[in-house]
C-alpha cells in the first residue's frame, strides 16, 4: 500500500472532491500503476483519501492511498509524469494497511494570504455561510482549535473530518476583522493532523515512522 | 493579455463548477512559443456539454499539430459567469492562455444543433465581437463557423465571415494560414476573404453571388485523418467522459429523415488495425476507464468482429469497458452484456407500425423486434424505446403500433422471464424535417396536432403496465423546424430573440417560446412559413451546397416513400445516390 502526498494548486484547486476522485483513477491508469480491486459485487480500485478540501481552497498536504504493490520510488515517478498542473507529488509513503486518513484525520492547518495579526476569536465565534442555499448561523468556536503564524501570514488550525469547518467559511468573519476581502483562493492547507494518544500528530510523522498502523 | 488573467482568476472563486473555466486539462498541448496565427474553437454550450463534442477535439488537434499556429477553446460560460464577467468588465477569454477571443487571428464557432443559434450571439456579445460580418472592422478576428448545421447555413450567414460546410479536418487550418498570411501581408479584410474563396467547403456569405455553387468538403482518405489520440481530458465531469473512437463515417442505412445519414456521405471506413492502434493510444494517455466505439450505426461497421476481439482482452487488462452505442436490433449478442451493471438497452424503431417504417425506410422488421427477447434471456429487465412523432403519412394506427410493440414486448419478456417484470420507456421525439433528405420538402405537424397525438399516445401507454413515456417539447421542435429550413432573414429573428433575452434555448427550463413568437412577429415572418410542406420545384436556400447525395436522388426517394417502399442497405449493393462524386465510398 501507498500513500501519495500531492498538493492541489493552480488551476487542480477548482477540481471537486468528486471529480477528483475520477481524476486520480485515470491519472494512475495512464501511469500504469496497477491498483488492487475490492472483491465485491461491483468491483472497484481500491484508493482512498483524506477528507475532501473546499472547493477553490488549495492545499500541499492531500493525502491519496493506492494499494498496489509497486515500488514507491517507480510509483512516485511514474505519478508524478502523469498528473496535470497542480496535482504533483510531493512525497510517497508505504504502508502496511490503509490507514483510513478520511476517518482518522481530526485538524488541519490553514494558511491565510494576510498579513498575521491576532484574531479576537472570544469565547464563543458566530459565523453566517450559506449552506444548501440556505443561509446557516454557527458557533464555530470549538473548530477553530488555535491560530498563529507562519511566513508572516496568519494561519488557523481547525477541526477536520467528521467534525469539520471549512476554511472558506470563516473569511467574512476575517474580513470583518482583518479589514481585507479574502477569496478561496487565498486559503492554502498547509498541514493535516491525526489523534494519537490524545495528541494531535502531523499525518506525515506518523507515516514517516509506521506508527499510523499501530 | 495579462491584464485580465488576475482580474479572472479571482472570479473563479466566486462562480459555480469553476473547472469549466480553469483550464489545465491534461493533453492541453503547449501553448508556449511563437505563433504565427491562431484560432479560438468556440462551443456554444457549457464546457460538460462542449468538452464531449467529437469534432472539436479533432480540429483543436489538427490545428496544434501544425506548426507556428495554436488552437484554443471557450464554451458558452454559464450565465452566472456571464454576469461576472461584465460587472468585472473582462471580455470572453480562451481556456488556455486567458486571452480575449477578439485577438484571436480567427474565431471558430461549431454549430451543431438549431437551438444554439442565440448562444453564438450570447458568446460574440461577450466577447465584444459584433455581431455581422458587415459590421466588423479590420482589426476584428476573421469569424467563422462549421459544425453540422453547416447544412443549410442561411439562418445565420450574416454573422460570419466564411462558413466551412462540411468537414473541416482539411479547410480550417487552410482557412487560418491563409488569414494569417493576408495578415502578415497587410491585406484589407474583403482581400482576406477573397484569398479564402478558393478553399473546398468554404462558403463567403458576403461574396456570394446568386448562381455560385459550394461543395462540401470531404475528408477523401479517411484511413489516414488525423485523429486526436491525445485528447483533452475534462476537468469536470463533461456528458460523454470517455474515450471516443470515430470507427467509419456515413451511414449505409439510408432512414429518410435522417440528416446525418445523408450529410455524411460518401461512406468512409477506418481499418480495424488503425481503429485499435488509435483505441489504445487514447487509453494510454488518457487514462479513461471507458471505451466508446462510435459511428452512426456501429453494428455496420465492416471489421466490428476483427475489432472486438483485438481490443476486448486489452480492455479487459486494464478494466476499460468498451461500449458501443448505435447498434442495431438485429445485431444484439448476448455476450455484449458485458457489464454486469448495465441491465437496460437502447433501441430505436422510430416509428409504430411496419407500414411507416417503410415509408421513412428503417428497416427494422417485427421479426427483427421480437429479437430483443434474446436480451431479456440474457438478464435484461429493462428497454429504453426511441420512437418519432408526427413522420409523414401518419395516423393513429401508426401511434397505436407504438402501444403495440410495448405490448408484444411485455409478453416476450413474461415467456422468457417472470421475475420483476420489464420496464420499458418509451422516448418519443416530435419529427423535424431537416435539409439534405428525402424529407426536406416535407410539412412539420402543426403544434396543435402535436400536443393531440401527445395526449392520444399517452392514454394508450398510461393503459399498459410498467411502460413510461417522455416526449420533446412541442414549441421547441417547431423552432427547431423553423430554424432548420430558414434563410437569411432569420439572422434577424435569431438577433430579436437575443435581445429579448434567448440564450441556452436548448434547456427545457430555459426555452421562452413567447420570446421566439414575438420575434418572428417582430421581424415580419412566421414559423408556419417555415414549417411548411415545399413544393418541389421551389428554390430551398440550400441548393446552393452540393452535399453528395443529389436533389434528384433525394426527390426519387420521397417518391418511394410516399409509395411505401423501402431502399436497401448500401451494403447490399450501391444506391446511386451522387456522394461518391466528392470522395471514394469505401463500401460501393
Amino acid at each position: 500500500m501507498l500513500v501519495f502526498k500531492y498538493v492541489k494548486l493552480e488551476e487542480s484547486r477548482y477540481i471537486s472532491h468528486i471529480d477528483l476522485l475520477r481524476h486520480v483513477s485515470r491519472i494512475l491508469r495512464r501511469a500504469g500503476i496497477p491498483v488492487k480491486q475490492s472483491l465485491g459485487f461491483n468491483p472497484h480500485a481500491l484508493v482512498f483519501f483524506s477528507p475532501p478540501l473546499a472547493l477553490g481552497v488549495g492545499s500541499v498536504a492531500e493525502y491519496l492511498v493506492a494499494d498496489t504493490d509497486m515500488d514507491k520510488e517507480e510509483a512516485f515517478e511514474r505519478y508524478n509524469a502523469s498528473v496535470p498542473n497542480g496535482l504533483q507529488a510531493t512525497d510517497v509513503f508505504e504502508c502496511e494497511k490503509n490507514p483510513n486518513l478520511q476517518a482518522r484525520i481530526v485538524a488541519a492547518d490553514y494558511v491565510f494570504d494576510v498579513p498575521y495579526a491576532s484574531l479576537p476569536l472570544g469565547d464563543e465565534l458566530w459565523i453566517e455561510y450559506d449552506k444548501k442555499g440556505e443561509r446557516v448561523k454557527e458557533n464555530v468556536r470549538d473548530k477553530v482549535l488555535c491560530q498563529f503564524e507562519q511566513d508572516g501570514k496568519l494561519a488557523l488550525r481547525l477541526s477536520t473530518g467528521a467534525v469539520n469547518l471549512r476554511p472558506d467559511r470563516l473569511l467574512d468573519f476575517l474580513r470583518d476583522s482583518m479589514g481585507k476581502r479574502l477569496d478561496c483562493c487565498d486559503v492554502t492547507r498547509t498541514r493535516q493532523y491525526i489523534l494519537e494518544n490524545e495528541e494531535l500528530k502531523d499525518v506525515d510523522n506518523a507515516l514517516q515512522n509506521a506508527s499510523i498502523n499501530r | 493579455m495579462d491584464e485580465y488573467v488576475t482580474k479572472f482568476n479571482r472570479l473563479l472563486a466566486s462562480v459555480e463548477k469553476p473547472g469549466r473555466y480553469s483550464g489545465g486539462e491534461w493533453n492541453t498541448p503547449d501553448m508556449s512559443g511563437e505563433r504565427r496565427g491562431d484560432m479560438c474553437f468556440c462551443f456554444p454550450e457549457l464546457y460538460e456539454i462542449g468538452m464531449s463534442n467529437l469534432g472539436v477535439q479533432i480540429l483543436y488537434d489538427v490545428v496544434n499539430r501544425t506548426e507556428g499556429f495554436k488552437a484554443e477553446r471557450c464554451f458558452a460560460p454559464a450565465e452566472d459567469m456571464a454576469k461576472a464577467l461584465k460587472e468585472a468588465d473582462i471580455p470572453l477569454l480562451s481556456i488556455e492562455t486567458k486571452k480575449p477571443l477578439k485577438d484571436f487571428t480567427v474565431v471558430g464557432f461549431s454549430v451543431g444543433f438549431e437551438l444554439l443559434y442565440t448562444n453564438v450571439l450570447y458568446m460574440m456579445d461577450l466577447a465584444r465581437i459584433p455581431f455581422r460580418y458587415a459590421d466588423r472592422k479590420q482589426e476584428d478576428p476573421v469569424v467563422i463557423a462549421g459544425g453540422p448545421c453547416s447544412v443549410n447555413p442561411e439562418p445565420f450567414a450574416d454573422f460570419f465571415d466564411a462558413i466551412v460546410i462540411g468537414e473541416g479536418e482539411e479547410a480550417d487550418i487552410e482557412l487560418l494560414k491563409r488569414v494569417t498570411e493576408g495578415r502578415e501581408r497587410g491585406l484589407c479584410r474583403e482581400d482576406i476573404l477573397k484569398s479564402l474563396l478558393d478553399i473546398e467547403g468554404v462558403y463567403v456569405p458576403a461574396l456570394f453571388k446568386a448562381g455560385d455553387k459550394v461543395k462540401k468538403a470531404v475528408v477523401r482518405d479517411f484511413e489516414n485523418a488525423p485523429y486526436p489520440t491525445k485528447p483533452l481530458v475534462p476537468t469536470i465531469e463533461s456528458v460523454h467522459d470517455r474515450a471516443t473512437l470515430e470507427l467509419y463515417r456515413g451511414c449505409a442505412a439510408g432512414c429518410r429523415f435522417c440528416q446525418a445519414g445523408f450529410w455524411y456521405r460518401p461512406i468512409r471506413e477506418r481499418s480495424a488495425e488503425k481503429c485499435a492502434e488509435y483505441a489504445r493510444s487514447m487509453i494510454e494517455s488518457t487514462g479513461f476507464g471507458e471505451l466508446s466505439l462510435c459511428s452512426l450505426s456501429t453494428s455496420d461497421y465492416s471489421e466490428l468482429e476483427a475489432l472486438e476481439d483485438e481490443l476486448s482482452p486489452y480492455c479487459r487488462q486494464r478494466r476499460v469497458t468498451m461500449a458501443l452505442p448505435s447498434l442495431r436490433i438485429s445485431s444484439f449478442k448476448p455476450d455484449m452484456a458485458r457489464d454486469s451493471r448495465k441491465n437496460s438497452l437502447t433501441f430505436a424503431p422510430e416509428a409504430g407500425t411496419q407500414r411507416l417504417r417503410d415509408v421513412i425506410n428503417k428497416n427494422v422488421s417485427e421479426e427483427e423486434i421480437d429479437k430483443i427477447s434474446v436480451a431479456f434471456e440474457a438478464g435484461y429487465d429493462s428497454v429504453k424505446l426511441y420512437f418519432m412523432l408526427g413522420l409523414p403519412t401518419e395516423t393513429d394506427e401508426d401511434l397505436k403500433g407504438i402501444a403495440d410493440i410495448c405490448r408484444r414486448l411485455k409478453s416476450l419478456y413474461f415467456q422468457k422471464r417472470n421475475k420483476k417484470g420489464l420496464n420499458i420507456s418509451v422516448s418519443c421525439a416530435v419529427f423535424i424535417p431537416k435539409p439534405c433528405t428525402p424529407f426536406q420538402w416535407e410539412a412539420q405537424i402543426s403544434l396543435s396536432e402535436m400536443l393531440r397525438r401527445q395526449n392520444y399516445l399517452r392514454s394508450l401507454l398510461r393503459e399498459i403496465k410498467g411502460v413510461s413515456f417522455s416526449w420533446h417539447g412541442a414549441e421547441s421542435s417547431v423552432l427547431e423546424a423553423a430554424l432548420a429550413r430558414g434563410d437569411r432573414k432569420q439572422s434577424y429573428v435569431i438577433e430579436r430573440a437575443y435581445a429579448l433575452g434567448a440564450r441556452f434555448d436548448s434547456w427545457t427550463e430555459k426555452f421562452d417560446w413567447g420570446i421566439w413568437q414575438r420575434a418572428f412577429t417582430d421581424v415580419g415572418v412566421t414559423m408556419e412559413q417555415y414549417t411548411r410542406e415545399r413544393e418541389e420545384d421551389e428554390p430551398l436556400p440550400w441548393d446552393f451546397i452540393d452535399a453528395g447525395a443529389s436533389k434528384r436522388y433525394l426527390l426519387a426517394e420521397r417518391k418511394k416513400s410516399r409509395e411505401g417502399v423501402a431502399t436497401r442497405n448500401c451494403r447490399e449493393g450501391c444506391n446511386a445516390c451522387g456522394a461518391n462524386r466528392l470522395g471514394r465510398c469505401t463500401i460501393c
